[in-house]
């Protein structure tokens, strides 16, 4: 057998080892390089899903929000600690299994709140303040990133719970089976949302939208901006164009009408339009929510039926007894009148009246609001008005606002308004087929309607009064300021 | 004095000659195989670097343009206009309605501004006059371009990648391109907002 000399096999053997280490530091070198790569998208994408968390935790609160809008039982904050208002918070901790991983699940903290410096002082309505935090744990090692400018940004709870002052419930972070604490990403948001009137389009309608072929203008007016209206009432010097048609269904027939504002529908199409200043949406939907009957615990009995000439007497004090009705149904024919009468003076007064039944005003019978009462009609029959059946001498559609309560499932109950020349009022009736009939080329409707569906027939104008966006029946709420609070 | 057979003398000059040869072939191409690696290296550690400087400028930027009321959009030179949030110590302060159907935090009107720019081969976040925030050095073959469109905004990153010792091609550097539309979730204040 040859041998090889010493110094040849020491060599190979320094080169081997010479070799395999320079492999390894630049295996190393890759491995490390990698590996922070890897953290660092990873951390970046639980960074940007813990923001998903949280604004989940905002849609969970407005859910809640407009479930109180519901005629009880509405189940609202059903899980929370309270029901929000009155500067009680209402809190709740959700968790969610991310991405079908329950060992990482994702965690969502809501407190919702109503503090008085949210109350709009016009129409004393109830803004809510949201504040929520989305949690995602950090799969693998509380390691920060290799780029300091990423941790100012990216801010993780690696060691300790970064939120610790307060604002919402303080906990630490979760810890392993050794006691050592998980890390996490949390991010938190401040919204507050305002309310939404149902009264916020021109006309809604949960099925069809029918304008027949009238060439109806529809347009809008603001009666609280004496630049957008002369006198609180419209003028088409003045005219706006948020005279917004919408509806929940697919079909919207314009009729040929000019519409001065946006017109929407929920994946469907818009015949008839030849001319609409505004946009053409498809992706339209606003839930229909239900008017329950009131229940008043206290009310003015000395009217409880109305068939022949009558006079309903309206309160100063709005929501008090001496205001509230109860009627089994109004039925005026052959120049019978209802008078909701007001103050002498004509100073503000206020009347709710609740028909349990049906309103019929046939011939020459007439209902009229008096000057400086503001009327709201609730019913839950039919309604049959015509020939100028209705005379709202405030000439403000929010002097009279007509709610149709939910009729039971399967029935069918209708809203007609026959041969107006002029109708001043707001219709609100989801569950109701309402149709509204001019007087051929002149007739005019000043208000808003929404219903089950809406047809229009010889109304040759509806002018929208844009000022009850900020009135009536609440029917949803709207993100007004958002903010993600980074610190 | 030894006489070397003249065949085998011949033999060793030209066994230098082609050991060296072969020496300098193999010692070139081990050094040119080491420099190519070294500057793919270099290279891809910069396009690296610099997709992450892309992502967390963008971010920045998305961050700030969700809670948004105004924006000023200019090649390089963004300026964002956010809600006082922050009282002077830096503590949240409760919203106050203005009666016209929105939300203002602090003083009527106020709002915080946030400008973003490259200057001198750096990115930089200032937000009102406090001293500016560097978001990523030695980037000054960065553009940052940012399309208003009213109630989103779409930023648009690009770097000039090294891979070509020439210099990147206009392909190279769109390859680069990086997306990021966000929706303001604020009315704005500088525009009339769509519906939303």
């Amino acid at each position: 057998m040859r041998r090889l000399s010493t110094k040849t096999t020491g060599s190979i053997l320094v080169w081997t080892i010479l070799t395999i280490a320079v492999l390894s530091l630049i295996a190393v070198e890759t491995v490390r390089l990698v590996t922070f790569k890897y953290q660092s998208a990873l951390q970046t994408a639980t960074w940007q899903e813990s923001l998903l968390a949280a604004e989940s935790g905002i849609d969970l609160a407005i859910v809640e929000l407009r479930k109180s809008l519901y005629p009880q039982p509405n189940n609202a904050w059903q899980g929370w600690t309270n029901a929000p208002g009155n500067d009680v918070s209402g809190y709740e901790l959700t968790t969610v299994p991310n991405a079908g991983l329950s060992g990482t699940p994702m965690t969502i903290e809501a407190n919702v709140d109503a503090p008085a410096q949210l109350i709009d002082p016009t129409n004393f309505w109830q803004y809510y303040r949201i504040r929520t935090v989305g949690t995602i744990p950090i799969t693998g090692p509380a390691r920060a990133s290799d780029n300091p400018q990423d941790t100012k940004l990216r801010r993780l709870s690696l060691r300790f719970e970064r939120f610790t002052n307060g604002l919402l419930l303080a906990h630490s972070l979760p810890t392993d089976a050794n006691g050592n604490p998980k890390p996490q990403v949390s991010r938190r948001i401040e919204t507050v949302v305002r309310p939404v009137s149902a009264f916020d389009q021109a006309v809604m309608s949960v099925g069809v939208v029918d304008l027949t072929n009238q060439n109806i203008v529809v347009d809008s007016y603001d009666s609280s901006d004496p630049t957008k209206s002369t006198d609180g009432l419209y003028d088409p010097a003045k005219r706006q164009e948020n005279g917004d048609i919408a509806t929940d269904g697919q079909l919207i027939e314009a009729g040929n009408a000019q519409i001065y504002g946006d017109v929407a529908t929920n994946a469907g199409t818009v015949s008839g339009a030849a001319n609409i200043t505004g946009v053409e949406r498809t992706d339209f939907y606003q839930e229909p929510i239900p008017v329950g009957a009131p229940s008043w615990t206290g009310t003015n009995s000395s009217v409880t039926t109305v068939n022949g000439t009558t006079t309903i007497n309206a309160s100063s004090n709005k929501d008090s007894a001496a205001s509230r009705y109860v009627l089994t149904s109004i039925s005026l024919s052959g120049g019978k009148t209802l008078t909701i009468a007001g103050n002498a003076d004509g100073s503000q007064s206020y009347v709710e009246i609740y028909v349990i039944g049906d309103i019929s005003v046939s011939g020459t019978g007439q209902i009229v609001i008096q000057p400086g009462v503001s009327a709201t009609i609730y019913f839950a029959g039919n309604v049959d008005i015509s020939g100028n059946g209705v005379m709202n001498r405030n000439n403000q559609p929010g002097d009279l606002m007509l709610y149709g309560i939910q009729p039971p499932d399967g029935a069918s109950e209708h809203v007609n308004f026959g041969g107006n020349s002029q109708i001043t009022a707001s219709i609100y009736a989801p569950g109701h087929d309402v149709t509204v009939n001019g007087s051929g080329t002149n007739g005019h409707v000043y208000g808003s309607i929404i219903g089950k569906t809406v047809t229009m027939t010889g109304v040759s104008n509806l002018h929208y009064d844009e000022s009850l966006g900020a009135t009536g029946m609440i029917n949803s709420y709207k993100i007004v300021s958002w903010f993600e609070d980074n610190r | 004095m030894v006489k070397i057979s003249p065949a085998i003398a011949g033999y060793a000059i030209s066994e230098m000659i082609v050991s060296c040869a072969i020496f300098c072939s193999i010692s070139l191409g081990v050094l040119m195989g080491f420099t190519s690696l070294e500057r793919n290296y270099a290279a891809t550690s910069d396009f690296s670097q610099n997709h992450a400087d892309e992502m967390r400028i963008s971010d920045y930027m998305a961050l700030d343009l969700r809670r948004a009321i105004s924006v000023q959009a200019a090649r390089n030179d963004t300026t964002i206009y956010i809600p006082a949030y922050y009282d002077q110590t830096g503590n949240p302060q409760t919203p106050t309605l203005d009666g016209q159907g929105s939300v203002y935090y602090g003083a009527s009107d106020s709002s915080v501004k946030i400008h973003y720019y490259l200057m001198a081969g750096n990115i930089y976040r200032q937000q009102d006059s406090a001293t500016p925030v560097q978001l990523a050095v030695n980037v000054q073959d960065f553009v940052f371009d940012v399309t208003d469109a009213g109630k989103v905004v779409t930023t648009h990153i690009t770097f000039n990648p090294t891979f070509n010792s020439g210099g990147a091609s206009t392909a190279a550097t769109a390859a680069t391109s990086f997306y990021n539309t966000t929706l303001l979730r604020n009315s704005r204040t500088d525009i009339e907002s769509s519906v939303y």
